[in-house]
């Protein structure tokens, strides 16, 4: 680890209430490049609103945010945008924008948001598209494609604005078993490439295997940390072996 | 009735060239109501509350006063005072065009809260700003989801348009009278405007079904959220 | 899109007539009073009101022309500058004088009730015997009608209609047991419709004039020249006879 370079995300002290109820508790962490960190936890624990409030979806109430280094401000239109250029984010529900081709998915943030002539931009979306597979679904409609395609191109969207890190809120969560393997070959592709990522997962596989570090969160509190070698080790009695092996227990009982 | 049908068939022409004004009444209206309802909708989603109280004010009255009184207000009223020169057609089309423009907010302010909150976020989240957001992710999904909405009130607009004879406007309902009136052959003649009103609703909604066809989004169900 | 829609809005917008320009005259009729004003087959305004005022334009060397407005509102028309004049069969009265200004005196007329063709009823029947009587509303007849219920002991019920032929429609469908209204009118129901002209209905006659807005004065002093003049010309016995208005 590039220890003298400054990370690309810090996140320091955020707290998040919602009427009265108190999500994130100062949390804090660090995303140095090339790092894959993975937060795992009960429902409700927070995970979620974190990565909102990362890339300022929600706006936290206390806490601040570094790219790079340098104080997000949360005022700044120009600030914002900048954030959300550079740290991408995948959604649970996908979210893709249902009235346009999986390939004008693509090429509308780019050439909205970087400014990109059409041509260019349909040229960089195939090239995405191919990336992750699609290449001959490019012309056709969200509502025409399964899920884990939904999740792809959706992949393939967040990475043509040349992030530099990714935040993943449950890219699993909302697929059917049979298509959850498509997207984690994406997601281990995109680990092997290098990308920084910050991801709320279930998933036992990228948990175990792609993760430098595990973030376990209860209640809105990072309450263990730690290299998976280490927290999954056998009879180590880490909360986060506890809940990998009630997920273990979960998964085992589906098939 | 002999007598009758000759007289109908007469007055056929210019009661043609009534059925041309009461279309571009009812287009100019609705044109105008699309582009006030769009933006009112669009405030009263997004805008801060001062915007939205005034906005709201404004939908709250034009939906709440009768259009025949709205049209003697700014006809007689509202439009000599502020000295503009609006004869009756324009004005019929501007009153309209305000009534039907609260009444479209309604229906486009239902469409955009009808989306999944997750368009705006993917949106935002990729950079896009508010504007961008709204003009390129929001607003076409919502328009197309109140198509039929807006049909219906296509509908409304037209039948009220006949109104616009109390302020002397050449459309099919004056024209019918003022033929009435010389010729005293009510029965057939009120028939045929009807017949014409009908003519333009159903020219109306059936083009308005083509082009909801048209613009529809393959593979999503009818009014679908996945 | 939107600019389409901007400039279709402007030029709806700038297709608006104006009221008065130096040398066009807007004449604002009630086009459901025939012989005097009404739509004739082509479309065009037609009778003995609009024609005589085409006559009085052209004396004048002005343009006319003749938009059909709501009886009701015809005043509250030209006094907000919709249009310049009415000559469309208007009453000379005291109140109407208050807002606005008439022009000397050009025809009498007389108020008469209409009933269907072999109706049994009587002008007294009709105002003591509780029956329904059908008047065009804003106009002199209604006024009276309604004062006369008071002040003479009346006991009939007024129902107010937009035009006299539709107050004729619905003597004939038999809502109504008379319709009061202007004679000249009621000869015309009377030729086309199973109906016939009772008698007066008691009403001091009165006289039409034209009417301006009062701050037009020299308007006034034009049109009144070339009223007399017309009056006293031939044209005038044309007119009248050409609308039957001699019998």
């Amino acid at each position: 680890m590039t220890t003298d370079m400054p990370p690309i995300l810090q996140i320091d002290n955020l707290y998040k209430s919602f009427d009265n109820a108190t999500i994130l508790k100062g949390v804090s962490l660090r995303l140095h490049q090339g790092e894959i960190k993975v937060l795992i936890g009960p429902s409700g624990s927070g995970k979620s609103t974190l990565l909102q409030c990362i890339n300022c979806l929600t706006y936290p109430d206390e806490g601040e945010i570094l790219l790079d280094g340098r104080v997000v401000d949360r005022t700044s239109k120009i600030s914002l945008c900048r954030l959300r250029q550079e740290v991408g984010m995948i959604f649970q529900d996908f979210n893709l924008f249902d009235h346009l081709t999986a390939l004008n998915n693509i090429t509308i943030p780019l050439r909205k948001v970087k400014k990109i002539g059409r041509r260019e931009a349909e040229k960089r979306a195939r090239l995405e598209l191919e990336q992750v597979g699609l290449a001959d679904k490019t012309e056709l409609y969200p509502a025409q494609l399964s899920g884990g395609q939904k999740q792809r191109v959706a992949m393939a969207r967040a990475l043509a604005m040349d992030p530099k890190a990714l935040l993943l809120d449950e890219p699993t969560s909302a697929l059917d078993p049979e298509l959850i393997g498509e997207v984690i070959a994406v997601i281990k592709n995109l680990a092997a490439r290098g990308m920084t990522m910050l991801m709320a997962t279930h998933q036992i596989s990228l948990i175990a295997t792609l993760a430098n570090e595990i973030l376990f969160m209860e209640q809105g509190s990072i309450v263990e940390q730690g290299h998976p070698s280490v927290l999954l080790a056998p009879g180590s009695n880490s909360k986060s072996q506890g809940f990998c092996d009630r997920l273990n227990e979960l998964s085992d009982g589906k098939r | 009735m002999p007598s009758s049908i000759s007289t109908v068939i007469d007055a056929l022409p210019y009661l043609m060239s009534g059925f041309f004004n009461t279309a571009a009444i009812v287009l100019a209206a609705m044109f105008f109501g699309l582009l006030l309802g769009v933006n009112i909708a669009v405030g009263l989603v997004y805008g801060n509350r001062i915007l939205r109280f005034f906005l709201g004010l404004y939908v709250w009255f034009f939906r709440g006063v009768p259009v025949l009184v709205l049209l003697f207000l700014f006809y007689f009223g509202l439009f000599p005072y502020l000295n503009l020169p609006f004869n009756a057609l324009v004005s019929v089309s501007l009153v309209l065009g305000m009534t039907t423009g609260a009444y479209q907010a309604n229906i486009f302010k239902g469409a955009i809260l009808a989306l999944p909150h997750g368009q705006f976020n993917a949106a935002s989240a990729l950079g896009m700003s508010h504007f961008q957001t709204i003009r390129t992710i929001i607003l076409p999904q919502a328009l197309r989801l109140s198509v039929p909405a807006w049909s219906n009130e296509y509908s409304i607009i037209l039948k009220d348009s006949a109104l616009a004879f109390v302020i002397g406007a050449p459309e099919i309902m004056a024209r019918t009278q003022f033929v009435a009136s010389r010729t005293y052959q009510h029965l057939p003649l009120y028939i045929v405007a009807g017949l014409l009103y009908f003519l333009l609703t159903w020219l109306g909604v059936a083009a308005l079904r083509y082009f909801e066809q048209r613009v529809q989004i393959p593979g999503y169900s009818h009014h679908g959220l996945q | 899109m939107i600019r389409i829609c901007f400039l279709l809005l402007s030029i709806v917008l700038f297709t608006t007539n104006q009221a008065s320009a130096a040398d066009k005259l807007l004449n604002g009729i009630d086009a459901n009073f025939p012989p005097f004003a009404f739509i004739d087959k082509t479309g065009q305004p037609s009778g003995f009101d609009v024609e005589a005022m085409n006559w009085i334009a052209e004396d004048m060397g002005v343009e006319v022309s003749h938009q059909p407005i709501e009886w009701d509102g015809i005043i509250t028309s030209l006094l907000t500058k919709k249009i310049d004049i009415i000559a469309s069969g208007m009453s000379i009265t005291a109140q109407r004088a208050k807002q606005v200004n008439f022009t000397l005196p050009y025809w009498i007329i007389k108020n008469v009730f209409v009933v269907k063709k072999d109706s049994p009823l009587t002008v007294d029947t009709l105002l003591k015997g509780k029956k329904v009587i059908g008047v065009q509303q804003g106009t002199s007849e209604a006024k009276w009608l309604k004062e006369q219920i008071t002040a003479q002991h009346f006991n009939y019920e007024l129902k107010y209609y937009n035009s006299s032929p539709l107050a004729v429609e619905d003597l004939l469908n038999g809502r109504i047991d008379a319709a009061a209204m202007n004679d000249a009118p009621a000869m015309d129901a009377a030729g086309k419709k199973a109906v016939q002209v009772l008698g007066s209905i008691g009403m001091p006659q009165e006289d039409f004039g034209y009417a301006v807005r009062k701050e037009d004065s020299e308007l006034l002093d034009r049109v009144n020249t070339s009223l007399k003049k017309l009056m006293a010309s031939p044209h005038w016995e044309v007119l009248k006879n050409k609308y039957e208005l001699n019998k």
